[in-house]
């Protein structure tokens, strides 16, 4: 179990502090008088907000982390990264006339998706250890089915944007994998035929 | 601070006596419903409760940390807005959760100009944290009529029928507008929604995206308003709203933390979403909330003179974590339960049925520990077990495949699901009540709307589970719709901040200090003010650490 009272010394956007070892990064900062609210969302690790670089004193190794979720340690250098800006691909489901044409209205969208090098800088980016190259792989082979089912987890943070050579919004492209999927595949019956129970007016509510 | 009697059995103690066991029978209830809520729920906490002494209200109890603000002075005056810019829309929407971006996106969609302020990051709220599940009557066995028996009887029969009515009729037609938005849910091998149940309900109503439900409608609402021609101003509270000579709502005042400017935003419809409270930390209680959940909604709203409802009364989530302590207050899914988990106090002994109302269950886990059949952490928090590995037990697989949220919080806590409990004591969740509300989202106050957490009457005095996200789509809707259609009115072309002049009246009538400024905005413990740094580079003046 933790000690509460171990202090650790920490370098924050370059302000060196000295906090106890139970706050994460985000409190460490707030406790030492600094009150950032830039990047600070869900603090539960979902919302994606709070990116930071982290390096630990045992190593030269960089590391991209959500600051909620991160235990200061004695040594560690922490740096917040502001957002980049929003990627500049722009679509709405209702421009793909139908399901055959969804591969090529993707690679109309998502020019650059096609010329991803592998260089595996957007899944070492991603804090939630998605193979987010993989989905890329995926989703350019019109398989998109498989390339959102990869993409569980983004908290779209925008770290593998951010690490990605060609532009490619990595994460953009799972969410349209995703998006596309329940569009034009979800067609639940059980819900189509309780939406026509209430249409005809057949199901209807006795108030108390 | 929280009551807990901090006795019982050590954390140490009670996991060595543990041992997953797949049946443990329910005892019989000791106690009525109502004795036990009046005995232990936090809500009945008599020192907590206050009546409010100025605006429409005057005279309803109300929780007294709400109270304080809702009878605060303003943050501004008439010299703020001098220098200000003004910028001119159709619709204001404040807040950019489930709800604001589901009334911003329709508002949008039918012509209108949209503004969409922020006080933190588009998509940063609860809605990205719910785990549960939404509801909607879909299954054989089930109608919408069930769903508003539940809904009413969850909520003890304080809830608006109209309300409950239109939200269970709207709940099918909600799954299928988020999955035009893209949304997924679990699939059954033919393609059919799945269904689990929530506490207190009577039949499997809950549709769900593994425990990522509100990530996965979150992601998808925020891509929608990204791709299209909503403004979005992130890093934007709003401190006040703007008057008119008719008596109506015609705007906002906005701070923008990047430049420290205020901005005049003068509109045609206002429609506030800004979600609850749980940041306020009622009773000293943890909070599964988000950072910005600071209740600002109310308190604007309140000055312009809209009326509030169920002002003392707030939803305990029974399952919050309470160990390791980093990460208490963190949400355990009540998908958890509605998959058979049990409770268990330190003799191992289960103490309420798990899928009770969650106002009984939160009481009931409070009883436990202040009766002494708790467990007891090296940090002196209290909680009861639970049972996940004999979730495991029954249903193999099932943590894997349904909750890998849950795993995931497993790993950061170093616990090994599968073979320890988890201790649990109820968080901060939920805002029962809030601003009264017609069907289309109308204040008391013309061209004032609001949507989601903020508002009161749909959930009467306790919610169900998955009644939220339902809500803040449902009615985002209504209210987005509603609002769209003042655009080809004429605005009134005198706006003021004339309001505050009477708040600031009665405070002083009443004998009321002015020192505290509201809305909150940020909790306390951010040490933030409009003149702080946003990015937190520079130290607040007087900070000695």
């Amino acid at each position: 179990m933790s000690d509460s009272k171990k202090e650790v010394q920490v370098t924050i956007n370059g302000k060196q502090i000295c906090v106890p070892s139970t706050l994460s990064v985000i409190q460490a900062l707030w406790h030492a008088g600094y009150p950032r609210v830039q990047g600070v969302g869900c603090l539960e690790g979902v919302c994606g907000s709070c990116r930071v670089l982290v390096r630990r004193s045992d190593t030269q190794e960089v590391s991209m982390e959500m600051g909620c979720q991160t235990l200061v340690e004695e040594g560690m250098e922490v740096m917040f990264l502001v957002f980049p800006s929003p990627s500049q691909h722009t679509y709405t489901l209702e421009q793909i006339p139908n399901s055959w044409e969804v591969q090529t209205e993707f690679h109309k969208i998502f020019p650059e998706a096609q010329q991803c090098r592998n260089c595996h800088g957007c899944s070492v980016a991603c804090p939630k250890g998605i193979s987010v190259e993989k989905g890329v792989e995926l989703a350019v082979k019109g398989r998109f089915k498989e390339a959102g089912d990869l993409f569980v987890e983004c908290i779209m943070c925008d770290l593998c944007m951010t690490g990605c050579p060609e532009q490619i919004a990595p994460n953009r492209v799972g969410l349209f994998s995703r998006r596309v999927t329940a569009y034009f595949h979800a067609r639940p019956s059980n819900l189509i035929n309780r939406l026509e129970k209430i249409r005809t007016g057949e199901l209807q509510i006795i108030k108390e | 601070m929280i009551d807990r009697a901090n006795i019982g059995t050590t954390y140490r103690e009670a996991l060595k006596r543990y041992r997953p066991r797949d049946e443990r029978p329910l005892p019989e209830p000791g106690i009525d419903d109502e004795k036990l809520l009046n005995k232990f729920h936090p809500d009945h906490i008599a020192e907590s409760l206050t009546t409010l002494k100025v605006g429409i209200n005057r005279g309803d109890p109300c929780h007294r940390q709400l109270a304080d603000l809702l009878q605060s002075d303003s943050r501004i005056n008439e010299a703020d807005l001098a220098g200000a810019a003004t910028v001119e829309t159709d619709v204001l929407v404040i807040g950019g959760g489930g709800a604001g971006c589901t009334a911003a996106l329709i508002a949008q969609q039918q012509g209108a100009r949209v503004i969409l302020a922020t006080k933190l990051r588009l998509g940063d709220s609860n809605t990205v944290m719910a785990e549960g599940g939404i509801q909607a009557s879909i299954n054989k066995d089930d109608s919408p009529q069930f769903h508003y028996n539940d809904t009413i009887k969850a909520g003890h029969h304080q809830s608006v029928p109209d309300l409950v009515s239109q939200l269970v009729l709207d709940g099918p037609d909600v799954i299928r507008w988020l999955i035009q938005q893209g949304m997924q849910f679990d699939l059954d091998e033919f393609g059919d929604l799945l269904t689990r149940r929530a506490g207190g309900t009577s039949a499997d109503r809950i549709c769900f995206y593994r425990d990522y439900t509100g990530l996965e409608m979150m992601r998808v609402l925020r891509e929608a308003v990204h791709n299209s021609n909503i403004d979005v101003w992130d890093y934007c509270p709003t401190v006040e709203l703007l008057g008119d000579d008719l008596g109506g709502c015609s705007g906002a005042v906005i701070s923008s933390l990047k430049n420290r400017k205020y901005i005049q935003v003068n509109a045609k419809a206002v429609i506030i979403a800004t979600g609850g409270i749980g940041r306020m930390h009622l009773n000293g209680f943890p909070t599964s909330n988000h950072f910005g959940a600071t209740g600002d909604g109310l308190i604007l709203a309140y000055r312009m003179g809209a009326a509030l409802r169920d002002l003392d009364s707030f939803q305990y989530h029974p399952t919050g974590l309470a160990h390791p302590f980093h990460l208490a207050g963190s949400l355990i899914t009540e998908g958890v339960r509605s998959c058979g988990t049990y409770l268990l106090n330190s003799k191992g002994e289960r103490f309420v049925d798990e899928l009770s109302a969650r106002d009984i269950v939160a009481a009931s886990v409070i009883r436990e520990c202040r009766e002494g059949r708790g467990i007891v952490t090296d940090d002196n928090n209290c909680g009861v077990w639970l049972d996940i590995p004999g979730l495991e037990l029954r249903q193999p697989g099932i943590l894997q495949q349904r909750f890998p949220k849950l795993m995931r919080l497993g790993e950061k806590a170093e616990i090994d699901l599968t073979k320890k409990p988890l201790l649990i004591y109820p968080t901060l969740h939920y805002q029962n009540g809030g601003v009264v509300i017609n069907e289309n989202c109308e204040t008391s106050i013309p061209g004032l709307f609001c949507t989601g957490e903020v508002t009161g009457g749909i959930h009467g005095r306790n919610r169900i589970m998955g009644n939220a996200l339902l809500e803040i789509i449902s009615f985002g809707r209504k209210a987005g719709m509603a609002a769209a259609q003042r655009r080809k009115k004429k605005r009134s072309s005198q706006l003021s901040i004339e309001h505050l002049n009477q708040l600031r009246r009665e405070l002083t009538n009443m004998g009321l200090s002015m020192e505290t400024e509201g809305p909150l905005l940020f909790p306390e413990y951010a040490k933030f003010d409009l003149d702080s740094d946003y990015a937190g580079l520079r130290r607040n003046r007087g900070s000695t650490s």
